[in-house]
């Protein structure tokens, strides 16, 4: 479902440049996980961001589910995003001016893919139902992240890409929104590829990958 | 329009209804400007709809008139042996100025409307009340036809009578007017005798006549009579046009100043909202359809804008109106009846232009904001960053604009081109404040000992609160020098004008009308007591080079020929160009109109047709003539006795021994007594409390733009604090974390905003002078003909400074109240986890 060949990245900083990912090879099947793990700066971040299409790799090529995310023009880029993939980011990233229901049903109201059952259950599962015509602003963080977790699976995406999903949370709440996550994840019969610092959190994954000077090895 | 485009557009249009403050500053930014554009684009567009109208007046339209050359009116007789004769198309009208109990003049032409040609009072197409409406007007005890706009000045209801001065009064009133009578009182020709106490007429207006009914016309006439062509056929678009293009170019200021709140607006909504617009893009929104979302978002703005613009349009030239008509009518001459008619083409503009406005405010935000990748567009150091790179490009254009608008100075011929030169260095000068203000913190910043952590963390915020403020300084700028510069000119106009008005107006009593005979008058025993000196003078209304020109004949010696005030002369002084132009022949003193308008020079010898040919005269003098949009020459008053037969007076003005009550009393008994009536003369005061009010009626539009547009620029102000509140509301509760206090805080936003108001204002100071000059001495002259002297004051500078730091307390009083609503709930998110 998502291959990565040969992939280079490097950035310029102050005139000098910065190779950050050197010959990634990697792939990943349906309906799998895996956690990304690695010291701060390693390129994990820059990694997701290379196949969620945001970012440009210098060489290589990314392949999902069809497309060829290092080459195709912006506009494909997007409707991939929208339809195949969703991003859940340690800040959340919800609307602050839609309410919490507009914020879950977001991305599959734009792909079309509104499932009033399966939001009900996402919502049941994910103990927002009293929240729904509140605005962002007035929930927890926590109760952010599960509005960020829902909307991100409603449209049951092929891979959901995961930026320190937990990282704003305490230890006892990541670990039973991490449950909850890679537990939904599964149901909705997507991939999960998740950047993590956490051991804890890589325990919930199918595979664990860690990336060291620009290269991926895999850990057992 | 798809169900996810619907989600896009519902995601991006949230953000006003989840930020009320916000949405009600760009409705006001965008309603403001477009309501003060529209209101003058009304305004003008109305006038030349009544000067079309004013083709059609009565007696305007006339080939001809028949004019007593000793202005003593027509007897009754004459015009029926004409009638008899078979000239249909000779029809009587009299004209005369009458003054209420309460002191207003008012103006009424009476006609017989049974003489009148054709369709020259488009009596067809009224319903059947007609007849007897016309009925009741033609027979005792007559009707007053006055139109509404009028009766409302007046007070007047329909029925009611209205009262004169020397206990008269006009028949009662019927609120209706025919487009022929512009704002004037029309009465029936036997109604209006009646009043004046005199059965002559003004004079008869002739319709077409051949060349042999010319001929045979002429020859029916008494000596006294002269049959003279319609040459004051005045083209009102042509006359009115400066005064209309300076209103435009106001409106455009206002709508300038208008936009750069639009421009804030739009540029914190994009801000605003780069979390949103970052979010769509993560959830696969194509680039392109945001684009069109934010353009249909400009579009519902731009309805929005133009429906209550336009409304607040309509409301504001229905204010100004009244007076600026009166206005009109007072300098030219020029009937605007006040109730709009509205057309949808104006509508259509305005919209163009909101549009437009909102498209160039959008364009450049929005380039910058789609052109950033998914990454760099989540980044808030972005408008920081930005900033420097943003003032040094303004920077660079304001120098091009500055260059351009030096260059294009010498050049300027038009009013149109001397307001793009105005509005390029206007721009010019918003344009470079940015990095002036970026000057002015760097300068605050050394000035504050390196010790004194607190202040100097204050100074420094201002690189934080730039991006923020940059356009509404840039708008407060413009409002502020926009008001310094219109009210220099204001002002030093009114000081040139009433300093003139005493000069040219200070004879005690002006008398006109055919009552009295002059000479008796001044020969008179009775007037010996109280008539200090008298000035009896007559004129010709003629045109030269196109235009309706006065050839006025004075008394050389009278007391204000003798101090009229000239602005060029020949010789050594004023006065030796005076006593050259009274004592050697074929002289001549022009008005500053026929000197910047037509270009006639000092020196140079004009031709005038006089009865024996073209005559020749030296230029030895140029006056000032404000208020008077024809050219006009000044002769002896024997000059033009000799050369022109068919002169007729232009009343006498008197000078009384005493300047009291008693000497006003005694000089109005004796004119009564030599057959004078109450309304044939006017007192100094009088006719100066009417020259001035017609100077203030004009200049309150111009005060009343002004203020809308401080307004507009306090608004701006409001908008970009409470802005920066919105968008470091989370970094302030930090701050405070840390134990700094609700005082220190509002510090900490007011000194840098008071550096940038400084700076504007300091920056407004001579920008303003600069404005007023050009105003004065370049675009004043091009439109009206007139020069005068810049009286620059810096009272209403300071008075100016003193509103800024009124506005800016204001400000920071919304700005607190505000921090304290959302402060405890940010406080709150400080440390907030499950």
């Amino acid at each position: 479902m998502l291959s990565i060949k040969n992939l280079y990245k490097s950035y310029q900083y102050a005139g000098l440049r910065q190779n950050v990912l050197e010959g990634v090879d990697f792939e990943m099947d349906a309906a799998s996980s895996i956690a990304l793990l690695g010291e701060s700066g390693s390129g994990k971040s820059t990694l997701l961001h290379l196949v969620a299409g945001l970012d440009r790799p210098d060489s290589g090529e990314i392949l999902f589910a069809g497309h060829r995310v290092h080459a195709e023009p912006e506009a494909a880029l997007a409707a991939m995003r929208r339809a195949q993939l969703s991003l859940v980011f340690q800040q959340f990233h919800l609307i602050s001016t839609l309410s919490i229901i507009d914020n879950i049903r977001f991305q599959a109201a734009l792909c079309q893919r509104l499932d009033a059952r399966y939001e009900h259950e996402l919502i049941e599962r994910l103990g927002l139902g009293a929240q729904l015509d509140k605005y962002p602003s007035q929930l927890s963080r926590g109760q952010q992240q599960r509005v960020a977790i829902a909307r991100s699976l409603l449209h049951k995406p092929q891979l959901v890409l995961a930026d320190e999903p937990t990282g704003n949370l305490d230890e006892a709440s990541s670990l039973e929104v991490m449950g909850l996550f890679s537990e939904l994840v599964k149901r909705a019969g997507s991939s999960l590829l998740m950047v993590t610092h956490s051991k804890a959190m890589a325990a919930f994954m199918d595979r664990r990958v860690n990336l060291h000077n620009g290269r991926l090895a895999e850990i057992e | 329009m798809n169900r996810g485009f619907v989600w896009i557009l519902k995601a991006l249009l949230s953000h006003y209804w989840r930020h009320p403050w916000q949405t009600l500053f760009m409705a006001i930014g965008l309603i403001a400007g477009v309501g003060l554009w529209s209101a003058v684009q009304i305004i003008n567009q109305h006038a030349e709809a009544s000067y079309r109208q004013a083709q059609s007046l009565l007696g305007a339209q006339a080939s001809y008139w028949i004019q007593s050359r000793r202005d003593e009116g027509i007897e009754q007789s004459l015009y029926i042996d004409l009638r008899r004769a078979g000239f249909r198309q000779v029809f009587p009208l009299i004209e005369l100025e009458v003054g209420t109990v309460e002191g207003i003049s008012v103006s009424i032409i009476a006609t017989d409307l049974l003489a009148l040609p054709g369709d020259a009072f488009g009596a067809e197409g009224d319903t059947g009340d007609f007849a007897e409406t016309w009925l009741k007007f033609v027979q005792p005890p007559y009707r007053a036809w006055v139109p509404e706009a009028l009766a409302r000045e007046l007070r007047l209801e329909a029925g009611a009578q209205l009262r004169l001065r020397g206990g008269r009064s006009l028949p009662p009133a019927l609120i209706q007017a025919r487009e022929q009578q512009g704002r004037r009182v029309l009465l029936d020709i036997g109604a209006a005798m009646s009043l004046s106490g005199s059965d002559r007429f003004s004079y008869l207006a002739v319709g077409p006549v051949t060349q042999r009914e010319h001929a045979r016309l002429a020859a029916l006439l008494p000596e006294y009579l002269e049959l003279t062509e319609n040459q004051q056929h005045i083209d009102l678009r042509e006359l009115t046009e400066s005064l209309h293009s300076h209103l435009t170019a106001m409106s455009l200021l206002s709508f300038a100043v208008g936009l750069f709140i639009v421009f804030n607006a739009v540029r914190f909504s994009l801000w605003y909202r780069r979390a949103t617009i970052l979010d769509l893009r993560l959830m696969g929104c194509a680039t392109q359809q945001l684009f069109t979302a934010i353009l249909l978002e400009t579009l519902l703005w731009s309805l929005i804008g133009t429906a209550l613009g336009f409304g607040l349009g309509i409301l504001l030239a229905h204010a100004l109106l009244p007076g600026l008509g009166a206005s009109l009518q007072s300098l030219y001459a020029a009937t605007v009846d006040s109730d709009l008619g509205l057309s949808p083409l104006t509508l259509l503009q305005a919209w163009s232009i909101t549009l437009l406005g909102l498209v160039w405010a959008l364009s450049w935000p929005l380039y910058r904001q789609l052109q950033q990748s998914s990454l760099e567009a989540g980044r808030s150091a972005g408008l920081l960053r930005d900033e420097a790179v943003a003032r040094r490009r303004l920077a660079l254009a304001a120098l091009a604009l500055a260059l351009i608008a030096g260059l294009g100075y010498g050049r300027i011929e038009t009013v149109t081109q001397g307001f793009v030169v105005l509005g390029l260095m206007l721009f010019a000068a918003a344009w470079l404040l940015p990095i002036l203000l970026a000057a002015g913190l760097l300068l605050a910043g050394w000035l504050v000992p390196r010790s004194r952590l607190l202040p100097r963390w204050m100074v420094s915020d201002g690189w934080s609160q730039m991006p923020a403020l940059r356009s509404a300084m840039m708008a407060l700028l413009l409002a502020l020098t926009a008001n310094l510069g219109v009210g220099t000119l204001v002002d030093s106009f009114r000081n040139a004008f009433v300093g003139w008005l005493e000069v040219r107006q200070s004879a005690d009593i002006y008398l006109r009308g055919p009552r009295v005979d002059y000479g008796r008058l001044r020969a008179s025993p009775s007037t010996r007591s109280w008539l200090a000196a008298s000035h009896y003078r007559i004129g010709v209304n003629t045109r030269w080079r196109d235009r309706p020109t006065l050839v006025r004949g004075i008394d050389p010696r009278a007391p204000d020929s003798l101090e009229l005030p000239l602005s060029l002369w020949q010789g050594e002084s004023a006065a030796a160009a005076r006593r050259v132009w009274r004592e050697q022949p074929g002289k001549v003193l022009i008005n500053e109109q026929l000197h910047f308008l037509a270009g006639v020079e000092l020196g140079e010898t004009i031709e005038l047709n006089t009865d024996g040919g073209a005559r020749k005269f030296e230029v030895v003098g140029v006056f000032y003539d404000y208020g008077n949009p024809y050219f006009q020459f000044y002769l002896p008053y024997e000059v033009v006795a000799r050369n022109w037969s068919h002169h007729y007076s232009r009343g006498i003005a008197l000078w009384l021994k005493h300047d009291n009550n008693e000497a006003m009393q005694q000089a109005e008994a004796s004119l009564t007594a030599l057959g004078a009536r109450p309304g044939d003369w006017i007192s100094q005061a009088q006719v100066r409390r009417l020259s001035v009010g017609i100077f203030d009626r004009t200049f309150a539009i111009t005060a009343a733009m002004n203020g809308l547009t401080m307004i507009v620029a306090a608004i701006a102000l409001l908008a970009s604090l409470l802005a920066i509140l919105q968008e470091r509301l989370p970094q302030f509760a930090q701050w405070r974390a840390l134990g700094l206090r609700q005082g220190e805080q509002l510090l900490l936003v007011a000194t840098p905003l008071l550096i940038f108001c400084v700076i504007a204002w300091l920056m407004s100071i001579p920008l303003g002078a600069l404005l007023s000059w050009i105003l004065i001495h370049k675009l004043n002259i091009i439109s009206f003909g007139w020069s005068m002297p810049l009286v620059w004051e810096f009272e209403p500078a300071l008075r100016l400074a003193l509103l800024v730091l009124l506005i800016c307390a204001a400000t920071l009083l919304l700005v607190s109240y505000q921090w304290r609503r959302k402060m405890p709930q940010a406080l709150a998110q400080l440390g907030e986890t499950i």
